[in-house]
């Protein structure tokens, strides 16, 4: 007995240097770089299109690769949330991809760090891409201290998707018998009210804050003042929030332990969502479910949604050569943005949006409808702070432990804190 | 004695490989956190970077999130230890006492901590859901209500506690049972000849016996305990209302949500003070009970 | 431990504890071959339709994802780790505990503290020392600073104080060398410890994140279940989809361990100790 477990141990340990020093050869023979035959560029892209439109990017990448042999792109993507992470971790040490895909309201913050190379030349030149392309809100957002940072590839508003069998079966058509959506307030509380059966739900609220957000412009609701303090109670932020209160005080909506948001409308237990146009490549994957989409109906004086974009940015400190392959990719795909609206995006450009293959794309075109009155999340450096807030408040409000203003108010003074600490903070004022 | 000397040389050969890898990738990494606690370091704003002394410490004394999360961690952990180390103890011993089969049970039960937290997480996750989850199904069929597990701020965290034990009381045991059957099988043997009964051979051969290995789960599991984080992201984000927001997950977000290096470092140095006090006294305990 | 009846309670719920331990791993199993619809109701256990859809889902991304060598480094990684940690606590141990190194003690309670130290905090400061010794992107970010963990050297200390030292005394004062008697004393009366601690830590480094998605840069290098969940495909949780992936994501581990389950169990029974 006591010789075998002697064998035993010693024998363990012995495999397991064999398994380390075997697969260490191995690996060190697949050093799986291929050598290229030509000087190519390598540029590494990051960004955290996990959903089916990632694929279409990957697509849009293997066409440039082909049409510029002398560049070769290659993408990394990854959910958003570690996608940020790993980006700055990467970014103070001076690594990370030369080509990145941030949100235009992370660019503050991305800005400050001095990640982000200028990318003016975009914007200039023989090859130039056209400022006036873009509608002007949207080009203000990769505008800092008079430079262009970055390039608008998309526009993802927050809209309405709904089910249309079911808004037939229940008789909410237009004239010619197609379904149709509520528009304004009476309309949405009286689908509410029809679309109810024992089993399926009229609405349910998607992501909880940006359902909030998307109501707050509807009421003259806004993230900052214009000395750039917290007015998260503003009156118009409140009547919002006070307006999804009421649909789940009024049990207009599923409970709040209940989780039927998006699920709930791809399986057909919820008939209308609120969400973003990028949702829209899940529901192409999904056989069986009649959408339909439109605007975010207009509950409060106004209309209004929440858009952010994606933006194409540059690393600072690359080569040249580099520098000028990514450019070159930039445009690319800008010029294709067709291509990638495809994959459920509105693309930033005017020109693009008036192509006839996007009035064709039925559930993009209803979204980019809402581009005059969109809202952006805040131009700010505490924008992680002041969402958390929102959240917090958005929770409690709809959770029904706390009223509309009690929790906004909350909120207002901790994001200020957050806004006088980082404004205390820095001392080389780069103001975004 | 040179004997001792020749012996002592050797142990400091021995003990090398694991010192200068301890020295370099323990000792220096916790030595640059501490001098980054006490200094103002946003990545986002580096140029701004300085010392600024004891100001995260004041900030984070004075934090009312930070103290949530302090709450939210003691509670975890309150509850973990205890929990882990008597279901770990039972079992190891209902393990220890079975005629056949003990090691196709060994195995089972320590099939769960071979799951990835974030495996585990979306598991429970898909348990716990208010609307479709298999343990309001099941309770539907015995005619109970369905429970908020996760929505209700009295059952998250507690529900949390449940995903963990299951998740780590298979670890537990196994230490345990190894060590219950390092116990020469004579020492029982002798005392029930001896008339002892089933209780005083636990309490005075089995515990005393077990105790180096008992104290060392205690010691791991509390440490586990209050560095819980990746349970309470995966279940629940740190809700309802923050209320499941440990504070490793406050340290995390502060560190690479906000991107504030310095004060989460200095958070983190409370966090240790607090989880070595709790050692400490744990180790007083343990030595001063037989 | 001599009364019958109890005894057979005791194998019965022993047993019962066991399957409970088990049935949510094969509620995972079942669930990930539904189809949607049925993930969100859950009236079936077992599902009316099978299907290969969410796997055919997650490994038609092969074409992007590089399934196979995230398996290979995860196996090189995870031995290597488990190699290094075994090695170096087992001979740091007996240094402490049988060699009475100078300092033993101390040096060990700085370890426990050094435990104590909430595991992100590291992040960071490793990432700038790896950066600078150039081993990021490299297995040697995961493999080295693995070994400086404390728990190993904890337990194994404590196993090995917990052990009659007479047979290794008397080996050392008869004149054996520390080394001899490290190999053929030491390792076999620890096997049990050595192998629980084996197990552990290959599943540990198995089942790190933060590590592989902090340290590597390219996606080739990443460990299998580090790929498998940044390539999740959706904007939402497709419990079918992910509950898929998750599958994947352990069965090499259930493999390795049912493959080599009778050897590890039977090693971590103490019946190489005599007294």
């Amino acid at each position: 007995m006591p010789f075998r477990t002697d064998w035993g141990i010693k024998g363990a340990i012995g495999v397991l240097a064999t398994v380390v020093v075997a697969l260490g050869i191995g690996r060190s023979l697949d050093s799986g770089v291929v050598p290229i035959g030509k000087q190519k560029v390598s540029l590494t892209f990051w960004n955290g299109f996990t959903g089916p439109d990632g694929r279409t990017m990957l697509e849009i990448i293997r066409d440039f690769n082909r049409e510029n042999p002398d560049v070769e792109v290659s993408m990394q993507r990854m959910d958003w949330a570690t996608y940020y992470n790993k980006l700055m971790v990467a970014a103070m040490d001076g690594r990370g991809p030369q080509l990145f895909v941030v949100h235009a309201s992370t660019l503050p913050r991305m800005y400050r760090a001095g990640y982000i190379a200028d990318s003016s030349s975009l914007y200039s030149g023989s090859e130039a891409i056209p400022p006036s392309d873009f509608d002007p809100y949207v080009l203000e957002q990769v505008k800092f201290n008079g430079k262009y940072i970055g390039l608008p590839l998309d526009i993802h508003p927050q809209g309405m998707y709904a089910n249309a069998d079911d808004l037939k079966a229940h008789g909410i058509v237009d004239s010619q018998g197609n379904a149709k959506l509520p528009a304004n307030k009476a309309e949405f509380l009286a689908a509410i009210d029809k679309l109810k059966t024992p089993t399926v739900w009229g609405f349910a609220l998607t992501l909880w804050r940006n359902n909030f957000q998307s109501l707050m412009p509807q009421f003259g609701g806004r993230y900052l003042d214009e000395q750039g303090n917290a007015d998260l109670n503003n009156p118009g932020n409140i009547a919002a929030l006070s307006f999804l209160g009421e649909l789940s005080r009024k049990k207009l909506i599923p409970p709040p332990e209940n989780g039927l948001g998006w699920v709930g409308y791809r399986q057909h237990k919820v008939d209308m969502v609120w969400d973003g146009v990028y949702m829209l490549g899940d529901l192409k994957r999904l056989e069986g479910l009649n959408y339909v989409a439109a605007p975010i109906p207009q509950i409060g004086p106004k209309p209004g949604t929440m858009a952010d974009s994606h933006v194409l940015c540059v690393r600072q400190g690359i080569s040249s050569a580099q520098r000028d392959a990514a450019d070159r990719f930039i445009r690319y795909l800008s010029q294709n943005s067709i291509r990638w609206a495809s994959a459920g995006q509105v693309p930033a450009r005017k020109s693009v949006r008036e192509l006839p293959e996007f009035a064709a794309m039925p559930v993009q075109s209803a979204f980019s409808k809402q581009i005059p009155y969109m809202m952006y999340p805040p131009r700010t450096t505490v924008l992680f702070e002041l969402t958390l807030e929102i959240d917090v408040a958005v929770e409690k409000v709809i959770r029904g432990t706390a009223d509309a203003k009690t929790a906004l108010d909350l909120a207002d003074a901790n994001a200020q804190k957050a806004i006088d600490r980082d404004r205390r903070e820095a001392k080389s004022g780069v103001t975004p | 004695m040179s004997y001792i000397r020749q012996t002592q040389r050797a142990g400091l050969l021995f003990l090398a490989p694991y010192a200068v890898s301890f020295f370099v990738f323990a000792i220096l990494p916790i030595v640059l956190s501490l001098v980054l606690s006490f200094m103002r370091f946003d990545l986002t704003n580096q140029s701004a970077a300085g010392f600024v002394g004891m100001d995260n410490y004041r900030e984070a004394y004075a934090d009312p999130y930070f103290w949530n999360a302090v709450r939210a961690t003691l509670f975890f952990a309150i509850m973990i230890v205890p929990g882990l180390l008597v279901i770990g103890l039972s079992m190891a011993l209902g393990m220890n006492a079975m005629a056949r089969g003990q090691h196709q049970v060994r195995a089972l039960i320590f099939l769960p901590a071979m799951l990835n937290v974030a495996v585990t997480g979306i598991l429970w996750q898909w348990f716990f859901n208010g609307q479709f989850g298999l343990f309001n199904f099941l309770l539907k069929g015995l005619g109970m209500g369905p429970q908020p597990w996760l929505s209700d701020k009295g059952f998250a965290m507690p529900s949390i506690v449940l995903m963990s034990v299951w998740w780590s009381v298979g670890g537990t045991a196994i230490i345990l049972l190894t060590a219950l059957q390092q116990i020469p099988v004579m020492y029982f043997e002798a005392a029930s000849l001896d008339g002892a009964s089933t209780y005083q051979l636990f309490r005075r051969i089995t515990l005393p016996l077990l105790k180096p290995v008992m104290s060392f789960v205690v010691i791991t599991t509390t440490i586990a305990g209050f560095q819980m984080f990746g349970q309470a992201f995966m279940l629940t984000r740190g809700g309802p209302e923050l209320s499941t927001r440990g504070v490793v997950q406050y340290i995390y977000e502060t560190a690479f949500n906000s991107y504030r290096m310095g004060y989460g470092a200095a958070m983190s140095w409370m966090l240790f003070a607090l989880i070595f006090g709790f050692g400490i006294v744990q180790l007083r305990m343990m030595r001063r009970t037989v | 431990m001599s009364r019958t009846p109890l005894r057979v309670i005791n194998q019965i719920v022993m047993q019962t504890i066991g399957v409970l331990m088990l049935i949510p791993l094969i509620l995972m199993f079942l669930t990930s071959m539904k189809p949607e619809a049925e993930v969100l109701n859950p009236e079936n256990v077992v599902p009316r339709t099978w299907t290969f859809a969410n796997y055919q889902q997650v490994l038609g991304w092969a074409e992007e994802a590089p399934f196979g060598r995230w398996f290979t480094n995860s196996v090189f990684i995870s031995c290597a780790v488990t190699l290094g940690v075994i090695l170096f606590s087992a001979m740091g141990a007996f240094a402490i505990k049988r060699l009475r190194v100078p300092g033993g003690s101390g040096f060990l309670t700085l370890v426990i503290a050094s435990m104590m130290v909430p595991g992100q905090l590291f992040l960071v400061p490793l990432y700038l020392i790896l950066s600078r010794l150039h081993w990021l992107d490299t297995p040697a970010a995961l493999i080295v600073p693995a070994t400086a963990g404390g728990f190993g050297l904890y337990m194994l200390s404590q196993f090995m104080e917990d052990m009659p030292k007479a047979i290794e005394e008397a080996a050392l004062i008869d004149g054996c060398s520390p080394a001899q008697v490290f190999l053929h004393q030491t390792l076999p009366l620890c096997a049990p410890a050595i192998s629980t601690l084996a197990v552990f830590t290959f599943i540990g480094s198995w089942n790190d994140f933060m590590g592989p998605l902090v340290f590597m840069d390219s996606v080739r290098n990443y460990t299998l279940p580090v790929g498998i969940a940044l390539y999740q495909s959706s904007y939402y949780t497709e419990y079918g989809l992910t509950l898929a992936t998750s599958v994947l994501a352990v069965t090499p581990l259930l493999i390795l361990f049912a493959l080599f389950q009778r050897q590890i169990v039977s090693s971590m029974s103490a019946s190489g100790l005599k007294d």
